[in-house]
């Protein structure tokens, strides 16, 4: 018994002096670029229903919620991520009058995740949701956002990878392929297995020019130029319509100058039904994961009532600081 | 230039590698010595540096980003479940993952009673009888001569990889169900995939190009 007295549970742990530090400098300029960009504070609690994170909405798998029960017997859940609690309340207060509504949280958050893997199970994290706005100004905004934070935090090197779930969507959609192939190629095309993709599907009967497209997929990443080549496989509306968006998304991102930063990837395929739109990825070295993560989800807030496009952007606050003190190590070697 | 580091599975799987790398025009001096006690081999000239290690640390070494690319069996990173690429199938170390036992248990395999497996892979055949089969059983986490465990009753059945059967047939043990075809990966971080876009791809293309004409 003593042991468990002093120590933390497996997945938490305990922060102080230097690192403690420089964690709480780091979440004050990344508060001060939120407040830059006209964002709000707001706090929920870290409590919720388990039906705010359940499987029609979350990303995150019931088995890897803490659960536990209220008194009349509601399960309940510690928040695995913000974005639907930050929802729950828009929906709860706000009205669409007051829209767009530019929320900014920050907190931790929890996920019992399998022992040994990369994560802590409680982690902070920091963000925004852009409420009631669906134009691509809106998904830029959020963007430059994600990069004024990365450069705030001393990040130099790091890129922000957008890609769009309907250009895969629609394409799939008009591929005549069933189901569980369709769910095969998605899973080679996000693990960028070009070969593995032409070697599937070579026996298949489909369009020609989806084939291409699906093949091509895994290596369809790159900068601005990349989407001339997306849109020469766009055979239908729904992939189509994708391309202008990123194309409307870019050059508002080049008005803003902030398009160095970006790239775009047509490989990234999230398996959330949560995102409708773009979504992203912020790499940088010395994280082996993606440092922040957001998009386009419009389809979220209507499960609470609210019917309103939203798009956000979540920073893993623990992960920054790894990466900033790898980064930091480099350079004094 | 920032090093590429590849993860190499130690054994079998690591000559095969370094050969087709060679294949690849990319060589590595003295990584194929095996009686070295050396860890890390460096090639300065393309600033890439291989290091050998276990194999189901390989898809770990990978996710944490430690390693850039990891060279692994398909058996390992189903077991080890990692958020990472999966790029390329090598083709060699080719294998089944396979539910085996005496023939007599194929009836209970069938029965939906609960029986218990023993295997050195857990999660893989969890994931099978559950997600697939439907089938509630009792895993037993071995590691290793997986075979013994229904002779000496241990268990009904095990999960276990199948190379040619012929350490199943001198048990008396035969091949149930196969659950996957497995072989040798090229695993890549998600990070390194974005960062070393251009390197990495490189580098696949050349393996792929050094695989076609082994094969051929």
């Amino acid at each position: 018994m003593k042991n468990l007295m002093i120590h933390t549970p497996e997945g938490f742990r305990d922060l102080y002096s230097t690192a403690e530090k420089e964690k709480r400098a780091l979440m004050e300029k990344l508060h001060t670029v939120f407040e830059t960009y006209g964002y709000e504070d707001i706090e929920t609690p870290a409590v919720e229903y388990f039906d705010v994170f359940g499987s029609d909405i979350g990303t995150t798998p019931s088995s890897e919620l803490y659960k536990f029960f209220d008194r009349d017997g509601n399960t309940l859940v510690l928040r695995p991520d913000f974005t639907p609690s930050v929802g729950r309340a828009a929906a709860m207060h706000f009205t669409a009058e007051g829209m767009p509504l530019r929320f900014s949280y920050q907190g931790n958050t929890y996920v019992n995740s399998q022992e040994y893997q990369l994560h802590l199970k409680e982690q902070t994290q920091m963000g925004v949701e852009l409420i009631g706005d669906g134009s691509a100004e809106a998904d830029a905004e959020i963007l430059s956002l994600t990069v004024d934070l990365l450069k705030s935090a001393g990040l130099t090197e790091f890129q922000v990878s957008i890609g769009d779930n309907n250009y895969f969507k629609s394409l799939a959609l008009d591929s005549g392929l069933d189901d569980e192939t369709i769910e095969e190629v998605r899973v080679l095309i996000s693990n960028k297995n070009f070969f593995g993709v032409s070697e599937l599907l070579e026996s298949m009967q489909i369009p020609e020019r989806i084939r291409q497209a699906f093949v091509r997929m895994p290596q369809l990443f790159g900068g601005y130029e990349i989407l001339d080549e997306a849109a020469s496989y766009a055979a239908n509306d729904g992939s189509k319509a994708a391309i202008a968006r990123l194309r409307e998304i870019g050059e508002a991102l080049k008005t803003r100058g902030h398009d160095r930063y970006i790239s775009y990837d047509f490989g990234l395929l999230s398996k959330f039904h949560y995102y409708t739109g773009m979504i992203f990825s912020a790499f940088t070295y010395g994280s082996g994961e993606p440092v922040a993560k957001g998009g386009r989800y419009d389809n979220l807030l209507s499960h609470f009532g609210m019917d309103a496009p939203a798009v956000g952007v979540g920073l893993y606050v623990d992960q920054l600081m790894n990466a900033i003190s790898w980064q930091g190590r480099r350079h004094s070697l | 230039m920032r090093y590429l580091t590849i993860a190499l599975t130690k054994g079998r799987l690591a000559q095969e590698t370094l050969s087709l790398f060679e294949a690849a025009g990319i060589t590595s001096a003295g990584a194929d010595d095996t009686k070295t006690r050396k860890l890390i081999f460096t090639n300065e000239e393309m600033g890439i540096r291989f290091f050998l290690a276990k194999g189901p640390d390989v898809p770990t070494y990978v996710a944490y980003g430690a390693a850039d690319i990891g060279i692994v069996g398909r058996d390992t990173i189903l077991e080890e479940g990692r958020k990472i690429y999966e790029v390329l199938d090598l083709g060699y170390g080719a294998c089944r993952m396979c539910i085996c036992g005496p023939e007599s248990a194929a009836a209970i395999l069938k029965s939906g009673d609960q029986f218990r497996v023993a295997t050195k892979y857990p999660n893989i055949a969890k994931d099978y009888f559950l997600n697939r089969r439907h089938q509630t059983v009792e895993i037993i986490k071995l590691s290793g001569s997986i075979e013994l465990a229904p002779i000496v009753g241990l268990s009904e059945v095990i999960c276990d990889i199948v190379e040619t059967g012929s350490t199943l047939r001198e048990n008396g043990l035969t091949v149930l169900e196969e659950v996957c075809p497995l072989s040798a990966r090229v695993v890549v971080n998600q990070v390194s995939m974005k960062m070393e876009n251009a390197r990495i791809t490189e580098l696949i293309t050349r393996l792929k190009e050094a695989l076609d004409k082994k094969c051929s």
